[in-house]
């Protein structure tokens, strides 16, 4: 399955297959002429498009018609209105502007997930002005909008949800920005290029039983069983770590955050290989390959993983399942990837 | 496949709109129908209103708004109602009264921003019609507020959680930043010499002199303060007892009731003027009528957009829907070089074949003793005079011969009775003579310079044929109420006035302020209301533009836009600093700006992992500074010490103030 991208667009309409590739040029041009951009980026003007929104077209039909009554009575106080109207939609157009422009994009990341789930890309965005920049709307396309007020001086986290339909790596080129404060008859946008990859894990699914310790002999296996587990140790806390392994009483004692560790069946290896699932086509491998890494970490088992052309040492923890199911994810998919 | 759906399905779920911008569109558009309140018929204002509290009701306690059926039959209703009232949909009045139903309509079915969008634009399309409508320097302040308004309901419709302050401020503050602009582009921007599209609008008829005179059916003159126009003189102002303002001339009675002889076109009387011409401008109120009041004998029709009749009245090609000014040229005194036409001699010695006896029998005795007309005339007059008649603004009604019953009877009457009588009495006597109504007198008002003539002076006179004169004002109230002339009427009878009247004339303090009020209108219609073509290249050739070139004035358009924009750009840029920061936090910040110098502290630092950080990196610092951080991070993060706060606050600030880094750190 090749990577899927967040732009994906389901065939319809010539027109609008027209449409979407006057928009796929106008964001190449766009990209092309403001380039990648290195986070934290601010909000410059020459970056920031504004446009009426269809209320503000129909505010702008609705002053045509006033000035024509206005002129054709010669009426000096419905000119007057008209104008008066006329300057206010243009001071709103500043406040359009002002509202979007100097924000600062801190951050963006966007954790891994699981496929068949929902990502979500995490954008902060900082306002260093004195002013709060109300609605401030985020989307990675047009329909799904997150929107936001940033009070002066301070940071604000918005999340965007990104659809993982399939295991690989979701390349998120742009990021829109937009705002149609304080009236609704400007919108002014900008698109934030800056590459963000989320990393979607394999689906995790399958029933075959969890291959055998495969690293040592069988004679030498101890009785495994829940209750068995020997204690290993306490350690510094790290990010990641349950908190039911936390050595909560220690803590109570004014010690720092120490996690108890076990070794479970005194320290139990599994190798999970891809080559012993030949039955299966190369997805559902991946998902039960998934699936084991998933369910040996939650055991707090070692486990090691062999692919073609890769194999992982037996170890465990949040990083080392990580990289078993980064692994997992673009398995077969490096060409593409680049 | 599909079923068909039940024919009671449920109600498909609509997203309820938030009510607070339903709340703010709701208030806009009551305030763009409470604008043509009084002008709307009554009923139409009634349904609008019932139709917002409707919509609030079903918004606040729910319940289903009318379906699409009831909507359509009711639109159709109101159509019908309309049609029927108004004969057309065209026209101001019309066309206004259908917009405030149907937007009423529209309001029942808004459920998201664009509807609300939709009912934001409708008021202000209201307030347009307002504005069309009537110009008075009263209402621009309303107007103003209805600008306001709705342009706040459109903040409160773009983002919902706007508080209704930030809102209101936010709209205020835009539309004060256009006010540069489009004061600019009223100024600048080219006007129409004519309408290019015309609309009927006359429907509404406004107080006024009327074409017709029927002194015995009213029981009382209305004393209205309204004024009536203004006249600003380029020259000598004519003395109080000249200021006759010629409106509608009436030759044809009835035995009741004067009227005019209007399709009558005829040339002038050859005449010969004496004395000063007077020339003046003149700014006219709408009146929805075709006079223009011109100093009682215009030389010539003032201006293409009207006419001057051969009883010397000056009529306007249309009825006065706006304020509009002219200039002419007048005499108060003439001298006829010509007979009388034999038409003219016929029509106004004309009488009634019956009726008023008594009154045809005292011209015949009066006839008989007076030798001249002129004798006749004066006789008539002495008549008055002597005869204990009585001037009042409340007299009798009179009966079927209204004449008779004044002369012989009552005695007691307001002008149109003596001008009535007298004509009358001298066509009896075979003399040609003719009721000129119009105004008479004139309040001079300092601030602006000009003469304000109010409704309340509305006057009737007389005008006789004598041979060798021509055409001779008489006015045969002054006989009776010689204070008529000179001073004015509301000064002449204090207790036939108005509460408002009275009041006004009891206190020359207030009556000073009324003139100011009425200077500020003269200046508001003159500047404001009248601001056409010809004033906009008078206004520019006082700028030192004679001769306007529409790219020149185009280019300078532009940069002063460009100007303005840049203006705005900066004062939206200027960024505002919170006046009041804590001080506290300012002195902490302080110390942390001393301390930066050798270990900055990271933004997630609070105090004392910024001491702990210290420490671990310079500890000789450590030691000076710790006191300080454990102090603030008590200040901020303690129990809270309310008596002593502003106290340890400013101790604290001090101690910051004092400290520096020790010498040989500062050194290194």
């Amino acid at each position: 399955m090749p990577a899927a991208t967040a732009f994906e667009r389901p065939r319809c309409h010539p027109l609008a297959a027209l449409g979407a590739a006057f928009a796929a040029r106008t964001q190449a041009w766009m990209r092309h002429r403001q380039g990648f951009d290195q986070l934290p980026a601010r909000l410059e003007q020459r970056r920031l498009y504004i446009l009426p929104t269809r209320g503000g077209l129909a505010f702008t039909a609705l002053l045509f018609l006033m000035l024509l009554a206005g002129l054709n009575y010669a009426n000096s106080l419905a000119l007057f209105l008209t104008f008066l109207l006329t300057g206010f939609a243009l001071v709103v157009m500043q406040q359009c502007h002002r509202n979007l422009l100097g924000i600062e994009v801190v951050a963006a990341v966007a954790p891994a997930v699981f496929a068949r789930s929902t990502g979500m890309l995490q954008l902060t965005l900082g306002n260093n002005g004195a002013t709060a920049r109300p609605r401030i709307e985020a989307a990675l396309h047009s329909s799904a909008l997150t929107t936001a007020d940033l009070p002066a001086g301070m940071q604000q986290r918005l999340e965007l949800s990104v659809p993982a339909p399939a295991r690989g790596v979701v390349r998120i080129e742009r990021v829109r920005l937009s705002t149609a404060w304080p009236f609704g008859l400007f919108r002014v946008w900008t698109w934030v290029h800056t590459p963000i990859t989320l990393l979607v894990y394999p689906h995790p699914h399958g029933v075959l039983p969890m291959p055998a310790d495969s690293a040592r002999p069988a004679g030498l296996r101890t009785h495994v069983g829940v209750g068995a587990d020997e204690w290993f140790g306490l350690r510094p806390f790290r990010d990641g770590d349950s908190p039911r392994q936390v050595d909560w009483k220690a803590y109570a004692r004014e010690a720092p955050l120490l996690v108890k560790e076990y070794v479970q069946g005194a320290s139990e290896l599994r190798m999970f290989e891809y080559a012993l699932l030949a039955p299966l086509d190369q997805e559902s491998r991946l998902s039960q390959l998934a699936r084991w890494v998933v369910d040996a970490e939650a055991h707090g088992e070692r486990y090691g993983l062999v692919l073609p052309g890769l194999r992982l040492a037996p170890d465990r923890g949040p990083e080392h399942r990580h990289r078993s199911l980064a692994a997992l994810a673009v398995f077969g998919l490096e060409g593409d990837l680049r | 496949m599909s079923v068909a759906a039940p024919a009671l399905a449920a109600v498909p779920a609509v997203p309820v709109a938030p009510l607070r911008p339903l709340l703010w569109t709701c208030a806009a558009f009551s305030g763009g129908v409470l604008l043509h309140a009084d002008r709307v018929p009554p009923w139409a204002a009634g349904i609008a209103l019932i139709l917002i509290a409707w919509r609030l009701l079903t918004a606040y306690r729910g319940g289903g708004d009318p379906g699409i059926t009831a909507r359509a039959f009711l639109a159709l209703a109101l159509v019908g109602i309309v049609l029927a009232r108004f004969h057309t949909l065209n026209g101001l009045a019309a066309g206004t009264t259908l917009l405030l139903l149907m937007a009423g309509l529209k309001l029942l079915e808004t459920r998201g921003p664009r509807d609300q969008f939709v009912m934001v634009a409708a008021s202000l399309f209201l307030l347009l019609a307002a504005c069309l409508d009537r110009q008075e320097l009263l209402r621009a302040p309303l107007y103003g507020l209805q600008a306001w308004l709705s342009c706040a309901a459109l903040a409160m419709i773009a983002a919902p959680s706007t508080s209704a302050r930030a809102a209101i401020s936010l709209a205020g503050r835009s539309l004060l930043l256009a006010v540069p602009l489009a004061l600019l582009l009223f100024v600048f921007f080219p006007r129409l010499p004519g309408a290019f599209w015309a609309i009927p609008r006359n429907d509404l008829a406004l107080s006024g002199l009327s074409d017709t005179m029927t002194p015995g059916s009213i029981g009382q003159l209305a004393t209205s303060y309204d004024p009536a126009f203004r006249v600003h003189f380029l020259g000598p102002l004519p003395p109080s007892q000249e200021r006759y303002w010629r409106g509608p001339v009436l030759h044809e009675f009835d035995g009741q009731t004067w009227r005019r002889n209007a399709f009558e076109v005829r040339a002038p009387v050859a005449r010969q003027p004496l004395g000063i011409a007077y020339r003046y401008r003149e700014q006219l109120e709408p009146s929805r009528q075709r006079w223009w009041f011109a100093l009682d004998t215009p030389v010539a029709a003032p201006d293409t957009r009207a006419r001057l009749t051969y009883d010397d009245q000056v009529v306007g090609t249309e009825p006065l829907n706006d304020p509009l000014s002219f200039e002419a040229v007048s005499y108060t005194q003439t001298r006829g070089t010509q007979p009388l036409e034999a038409v003219a001699q016929r029509q106004d010695t004309e009488l009634p074949p019956s009726g008023n006896p008594r009154t045809r029998a005292l011209a015949e005795s009066l006839r008989a003793s007076a030798g001249t007309d002129l004798a006749m005339v004066q006789a008539a007059l002495d008549y008055l005079r002597q005869g204990g008649f009585v001037y009042s603004l409340e007299p009798e009604r009179l009966g079927a011969d209204a004449v008779d019953d004044f002369l012989f009877r009552t005695r007691v009457g307001f002008c149109g009775h003596y001008a009535s009588a007298f004509v009358v009495l001298m066509r009896a006597a075979g003399i040609p003579a003719r009721v000129v109504t119009g105004y008479l007198g004139g309040e001079w008002i300092p601030y602006g310079g000009y003469l304000l003539v109010r409704q309340a002076e509305a006057h009737a006179w007389a005008e006789v044929w004598l041979e060798g004169r021509g055409w001779a004002r008489v006015d045969p109230t002054a006989v009776v109420a010689p204070e008529r002339l000179q001073r004015g009427i509301l000064d002449l009878m204090p207790q036939e006035l108005s509460v408002r009247g009275r009041l006004l004339h009891a206190s020359p303090w207030l009556a000073q302020w009324l003139q100011r009020w009425d200077a500020a209108n003269a200046w508001w219609t003159n500047y404001v209301v009248r601001f056409d073509y010809e004033t906009q290249l008078n206004v520019l050739a006082r700028l030192g533009i004679r001769s306007p070139d529409a790219r020149y004035l185009g280019w300078a358009f532009m940069l002063a836009l460009c100007g303005w924009l840049a203006l705005i750009a900066w004062h939206l840029g200027r960024s505002r600093r919170p006046r009041r920061r804590d001080p506290l936090g300012r002195a902490y910040a302080r110390l942390c700006r001393k301390l930066a110098r050798i270990v900055p502290r990271a933004p997630h630092q609070g105090p004392l992992d910024f001491a702990a950080a210290l420490g671990a990196r310079r500890p000789e610092v450590h030691a000076a500074v710790l006191p300080l951080l454990t102090r603030y991070a008590e200040l901020r993060y303690g129990p809270p010490a309310p008596q002593t706060r502003a106290q340890d606050i400013r101790a604290f600030r001090q101690a910051v103030q004092r400290w520096s880094l020790p010498r040989a750190v500062r050194r290194r």
